[in-house]
């Protein structure tokens, strides 16, 4: 399969953390054009034009979501979200480190567009190799004029702060962001408002993700009709693909989205010899399980939503036959119970419980209802949060007990050791 | 120190400590002052300097966060409520090298669980525990984002791809001899056996209950729980539900598993 490469072009081959090296492939020529020659709502335009949706995980019109923004007067301020946790997802980890360049040139005209003049690069605090690699690009890019004051002598003018994480997957939220960016607990806000009308500092603020502030260069170089063209009708353009678990060639893959997830999967190298497809989690922890019946559905945001899923942050992580569901469906449960940042009683509580209980299940101590109670528990923790990590438990968990119910009461109906009463 | 619920103002420190890290502070007091004029507000700049403190001394001890309260002219409390609220400030001493294998899911299905076995084996830790030489922490910690090596793990934060239990012992005996690629984090105090809170070290047990033996199932099934349901299925006052409740309950082993017993309507914890 030939596949045209966007965002991860030149990865592996060129040393994109270079500035020159950045320059020569048509590097920073997007941001001066924009900033010298056109106006902010033209580059709104285009973005809304090319279809881009967030790559982040929700998926949401990058172009609407400028638009959202009050036309009050008040500073308005751009944050790029590295925090990247998702479970399986690794593809801003690879584009910061490889091509921090892009990232600036993304966050400057993101800026542009929506008359921001101080921007946020919040990395998650894990990413110290890639703070680094970023902080050193950053100093290029100011010492060259892409960054900074009276940009090409326009009198636009940005600031790039760059704020580490500290360990907490809750920040990716965008109010818990905010409050992190603040100096406060990463503990997400009560929307409405959403943080286009009161986020950072309670100003009008715009929080995007890595790989949607990366595609603006390509976009505005292009022109929004190319980007619109690949892709299906509402899901429109790339999207790199983070593919871990049991393929033969795990990565990140550049494709067009619609593809369909057996091309997907043989995209990265096919199932190991011998082994048989055994399902799919195709958005990141947070997204239900697919299996061989779904093989031939593609890989957009639409289709997978209609069959129950989602795309999320694009991390897919491929079962086959040698997989413990009960000991997968454990490690999610358990991430989210640890990431829960403690605020809703549902998610506090339902997570730490339905990580007992599967530790129960694992240790031969469980009993048969505890599987029905994994389902039911599960679900009575959806919809009542502040934000949707309390939602993420439920997809996972209930799509792999209804699907192999076989393999969790294995569990369960091993003799029991004798119980000293 | 952080075992309970001592509050920072409570904690002595020796006077010869105190004189040392007024000194680092005053040394490190450009570098906050730095990273506070880059923000609108200067709380903002609570995590960057929090940052700044434990890479210069191997943690964010309390005067660490005294003086992070005092630069940004904040109450203690609103600095120590924050920095706990994060996995990567480590508010005890922790080993030279923090050993962080990653558990997520596509480290787990990747072969993880013997890279962690291995590692609790050789360095003979548990979770969020520190070697007695003060030389290695452990912590098995969720998604690194690189899951396309799994199994992977951070060592002081630089990642290690593709753990084998061969890799884990060349890695562990060039630690020991000091020649490993990623430098020892600087160590100022020495750590205690475990360095974070409490309770994600200890046994867990559906139902709250503490699991006493092996043979001891734990949670509803452990002695009260078959004690509760011996009096429930003997007893013959009704057992009515609430329809909140009503989604939880799938038998009456599940329902013994929640503080639900009901008289009257009304339901009694």
């Amino acid at each position: 399969m030939a596949l045209e490469k966007v965002l991860t072009a030149g990865i592996g081959e060129l040393n994109l953390r270079d500035i020159d090296v950045y320059r020569s492939t048509g590097g920073y020529a997007q941001l001066e054009r924009a900033v010298k020659e056109m106006k902010p709502g033209d580059v709104v335009d285009a973005t809304s034009k090319s279809g881009l949706r967030g790559r982040g995980g929700a998926g949401f019109p990058t172009g609407r979501k400028w638009q959202f923004l009050p036309n009050n007067g008040r500073p308005r301020y751009m944050v790029c979200n590295c925090d990247e946790a998702e479970p399986g997802t690794f593809k801003d980890h690879m584009l910061l480190e490889e091509t921090p360049h892009q990232i600036i040139e993304g966050i400057v005209i993101g800026s542009y567009a929506i008359g921001s003049n101080h921007a946020f690069m919040y990395i998650r605090g894990e990413f110290k190799r890639g703070y680094e690699i970023f902080m050193a690009a950053l100093e290029q890019a100011r010492a060259a004029g892409y960054v900074g004051k009276d940009l090409f002598g326009t009198g636009y003018s940005l600031e790039l702060t760059v704020h580490r994480g500290a360990g907490a997957y809750i920040c990716g939220e965008e109010t818990a962001l905010l409050n992190s960016l603040e100096g406060k607990r990463g503990e997400p806000r009560l929307k409405p408002p959403f943080p286009a009308v009161k986020g950072l500092y309670g100003e009008p603020t715009v929080v995007n993700n890595v790989e949607t502030l990366a595609y603006l260069p390509h976009i505005l170089r292009r022109g929004a009709e190319w980007f619109a063209k690949v892709g299906t009708e509402r899901s429109t353009g790339y999207k790199i693909v983070s593919i871990s678990g049991h393929v033969q060639k795990p990565g990140n893959y550049e494709i067009p989205l619609g593809m369909s997830i057996r091309d997907l999967i043989e995209l990265a190298g096919g199932m190991r010899p011998g082994r048989k497809f055994m399902g799919i989690q195709p958005g990141g922890g947070s997204s239900a399980c697919l299996f061989e019946e779904h093989l031939d559905v593609g890989y957009d945001y639409e289709s997978l939503a209609s069959n129950g899923t989602m795309l999320g942050s694009g991390a897919a992580v491929v079962f086959d036959d040698t997989t413990d569901f009960v000991k997968a469906a454990h490690s999610l449960v358990r991430f989210f119970a640890h990431e829960s940042c403690g605020q809703c009683t549902p998610c506090r509580e339902g997570g730490s419980w339905l990580e007992m209980t599967l530790e129960r299940i694992l240790h031969g101590r469980g009993v048969e209802s505890d599987v029905d109670m994994l389902v039911s528990v599960s679900h009575s923790m959806t919809g009542i949060n502040l934000c949707p990590l309390g939602d993420s438990i439920e997809p996972f968990l209930a799509s792999v007990v209804n699907k192999f119910p076989d393999q969790f009461y294995a569990y369960v109906r091993k003799p029991k050791t004798a119980v000293a009463v | 120190m952080s075992d309970g619920f001592v509050g920072l103002d409570a904690v002595v420190e020796d006077p010869a400590d105190v004189a040392r890290f007024a000194e680092v502070v005053e040394r490190l007091r450009p570098r906050c002052e730095a990273l506070i004029a880059q923000y609108e507000e200067s709380r903002s700049a609570m995590l960057p300097i929090l940052h700044v403190f434990q890479e210069a001394e191997g943690w964010v001890s309390p005067a660490a966060q005294r003086a992070c309260a005092e630069i940004l002219a904040l109450p203690l409390s609103v600095v120590e409520s924050t920095a706990s609220f994060y996995t990567l400030f480590f508010r005890e001493p922790v080993g030279k090298y923090m050993l962080q294998p990653c558990r997520g899911l596509a480290c787990i299905i990747g072969g993880a669980e013997e890279a962690m076995a291995h590692f609790r084996e050789r360095l003979g830790l548990g979770q969020l525990q520190t070697t007695d030489d003060g030389l290695f922490s452990y912590e098995e910690v969720e998604c690194l984002a690189a899951c396309d090596r799994a199994p992977c793990m951070q060592v002081n934060l630089e990642f290690v791809y593709d753990l084998t239990n061969e890799k884990i012992d060349a890695m562990l005996a060039e630690m020991r001899a000091g020649t490993y690629a990623v430098a020892p984090a600087v160590q100022t105090s020495q750590p205690g056996k475990t360095w974070s809170v409490k309770q994600d070290t200890e046994k867990k047990s559906a139902g709250a209950q503490d699991v006493s033996s092996p043979n001891d199932p734990g949670g509803i099934g452990d002695r009260t729980g078959l004690e509760m349901l011996r009096r429930i299925e003997s007893d013959p006052f009704p057992v009515e539900v609430r329809p909140t409740r009503e989604r939880l309950v799938v038998d009456g082993a599940a329902l013994l598993s929640g503080p639900i017993v009901v008289s009257n309507g009304e339901v009694e914890h």
